[in-house]
């Protein structure tokens, strides 16, 4: 059985001493950033890219996968101890972790937060390791109408499930798509808007987009909250031990969790945010008494702390298997890939599965590095948030230029940066969301080449996507998600309109 | 006529988008190609005018907290565009001065601009931080960085 060798082999990988060391470069990284309010794992992963070049791939990704569910694990700190989340994902567990740290249980609350996030980051990972196999094995089918029916899908579910206005959503897509047509196209070798620029000959390069829209951005927002001076009180976090009450209260949502957030992370365009938000609302509801959730409620803590972090390993199924992103951050760990020279998709586990099983395997030992940096040694850790922000603001910023710089050494790419970042900071100012412009800048130049190979096969005819069963499924499913919120807009404009 | 942030916003993507358009008109066609250079720019020139018009008869679906976002102080606009100056000096100065003295300089100014007044933390991390990263790029990943007017 082939699959079983390649287990094997990714598990060799995972445990080597080299893989071992980075994994928990990784998470070390990604818990740091994430934790720090305003920096979430975009610009986490993204900054991290440039430490990868020259890096065997398998190991560099082992190292970036930890940098992802590390910045989610690590997310919660800031959401239990300053009421400031450092990632959307961990926004929920501070509608009970904060409450809770006020009734001075900032010690019980990170812990509670700690051990959920460890149980539904390593179920998860046992059924990534049921799931993205068998989609591969289906997906290795997928012809070019099918797979640009998927991309297409991915797109418009990010879309409908942003927060906020789907239009917005949707020209946010549409802005990143336009941006990627920059540059000479790859088939017919025509320049592209490149206004007669040798630096834009090939293209934007999606660390410029990636750091751009998020770091920079980012760093704007600190620059405006940077006297936050909220940070004081995180010496005397209090006592880290749980009773068998905590730990019978926390089984139930703990167990629920893993699976609802790891299904949630599968889908396209959910992910950790939304899991985490459908997951609370869901134990509220299930709650004999749901006046104690937002108070301090273990169960409103335990549950999403879970399913954020079970979306995350959810979210490398389709990523590892279909090589198709589902969400922002996704789309920045694709990039990563690409940048290794490795792609992902459905012939990934069959041709490099040292990389589809070692970086797997390694979320196992990530997991439980993760569970010691976050649980007795958080006190320590803790007092990174005590990092002054002028000096946090100035160190990113370098992060970014440098990144960018390393990859074409060309301050061209610089003042690029700069523009996306004003670009991106402009996109939050009027409540357009990034996620989607990264998305479909990423799947963008695929998307294109899928159509194009898709009607090279039918001879310039459209009835290809008619024809594939599997397409014609995926684009109604893209054109239902895509036309239904539109409607709601709509309707609600008429409600509003019919009570003025 | 523009009452609200949407029209506004929404006027601005449609000329953007026309723009665009007019650029995708104007990409040569090249006659071997099923799907030539232009399809996908036209379509998606057309596609944001179509969104933008939906965005220009949509309500306002913003929440406080988002609204609130856009109140920002003039002297915090100030500030904004001071760490935008500093960060074109930094990339004017990387490839004339060398990466090590432009990090430092700039970690330093610009802590010190957004209100850092704890100056010895301030300069060791100035000099440290450019330093550590210099050696990493250069010496672990062989990535050469602008080594500029300083001898290493």
């Amino acid at each position: 059985m082939g699959s079983l060798d390649g287990i094997i082999t990714g598990f060799q990988t995972a445990f080597s001493l080299e893989a071992i060391l980075f994994v928990i470069i990784g998470v070390f990284v990604g818990t740091i950033i994430g934790m720090l309010p305003g920096l979430g794992p975009i610009s986490a992963i993204a900054v991290m890219i440039p430490m990868t070049f020259g890096m065997d791939p398998a190991t560099a990704l082992i190292m970036m996968a930890g940098v992802y569910y590390g910045a989610i694990f690590g997310g919660s700190t800031s959401s239990i101890l300053l009421n400031a989340p450092g990632v959307s994902g961990a926004v929920a567990t501070s509608f009970d972790g904060y409450p809770m740290a006020q009734q001075g249980k900032a010690g019980k609350a990170l812990a509670i937060a700690a051990i959920a996030s460890f149980t539904g980051g390593t179920v998860s990972v046992v059924l990534l390791m049921l799931l993205a196999p068998a989609l591969s094995s289906v997906a290795v089918s997928f012809g070019p109408a099918a797979y640009f029916a998927l991309m297409l899908l991915g797109l418009t579910a990010i879309a409908s499930l942003s927060e906020g206005s789907t239009i917005k959503a949707l020209i946010s897509a549409v802005a990143g798509f336009m941006v990627v047509t920059i540059g000479i196209d790859a088939q017919t070798g025509t320049q592209r808007f490149t206004f007669g620029n040798m630096n834009l000959l090939e293209g934007l390069d999606f660390l410029v987009i990636a750091l751009g829209l998020f770091a920079i951005a980012e760093v704007c927002s600190l620059v405006l909250n940077r006297k936050d001076k909220s940070v004081k009180d995180t010496h005397n976090i209090g006592s880290l031990k749980l009773d068998k009450q905590d730990l019978k209260d926390m089984s139930g949502p703990m167990t629920r969790h893993s699976f609802l957030g790891f299904i949630l992370g599968v889908l396209p365009g959910a992910g950790a945010t939304i899991a985490s938000f459908i997951s609370y609302i869901f134990e509220k509801r299930l709650s004999k008494n749901p006046d104690e959730f937002g108070k301090g409620s273990v169960k409103g803590l335990a549950a999403p702390e879970t399913a954020n972090n079970a979306a995350t390993s959810g979210a490398f199924v389709p990523l590892l298997s279909l090589g198709i992103p589902g969400s922002g951050t996704t789309a920045v760990m694709l990039g990563a890939f690409l940048v290794l020279g490795v792609q992902p998709g459905p012939m990934l586990m069959t041709d490099r599965p040292e990389i589809f099983w070692g970086v797997i395997a390694s979320m196992y030992i990530g997991n439980i590095f993760l569970l010691i940096i976050n649980l007795p040694l958080i006190p320590y850790f803790a007092k990174i948030l005590k990092i002054p922000r002028p000096l946090l603001i100035s160190l990113v910023i370098v992060f970014s230029m440098i990144g960018v710089y390393a990859i074409s050494f060309n301050t061209f790419d610089l003042y690029m940066l700069l523009l996306f970042g004003v670009i991106g900071f402009l996109m939050r100012l009027f409540s357009f969301p990034a996620p989607p412009f990264i998305l479909a800048f990423i799947l963008g130049g695929m998307l294109e080449q899928s159509l194009r190979q898709a009607m090279t096969i039918s001879n310039g005819s459209l009835s290809i996507f008619l024809d594939d069963k599997i397409a014609l499924g995926l684009l109604i499913l893209a054109l239902l998600s895509f036309v239904f919120p539109l409607l709601k807009q709509l309707r609600k404009n008429k409600e509003k309109a019919a009570e003025a | 006529m523009l009452k609200t942030l949407n029209q506004k916003v929404s006027l601005i993507l449609i000329a953007i988008a026309a723009l665009y358009l007019f650029g995708a008109f104007r990409i040569p066609s090249y006659p071997y190609a099923i799907v030539d250079a232009d399809v996908l720019p036209k379509t998606l020139g057309v596609l944001l005018i179509v969104l933008s018009i939906f965005l220009f008869f949509a309500k306002d679906s913003e929440t406080e907290e988002q609204k609130k976002r856009r109140d920002i102080p003039k002297r915090e606009i100030g500030m904004l565009l001071g760490v935008a100056g500093l960060i074109l000096a930094y990339i004017l100065l990387l490839e004339v001065i060398g990466f090590v003295l432009t990090t430092a300089l700039f970690i330093f100014f610009c802590s010190f601009f957004l209100g850092y007044r704890n100056h010895v933390a301030n300069g060791i991390t100035a000099v440290v931080f450019p330093l550590v990263l210099y050696f990493m790029f250069t010496e672990l990943l062989s990535i050469t960085l602008p080594s500029g007017i300083l001898p290493f």
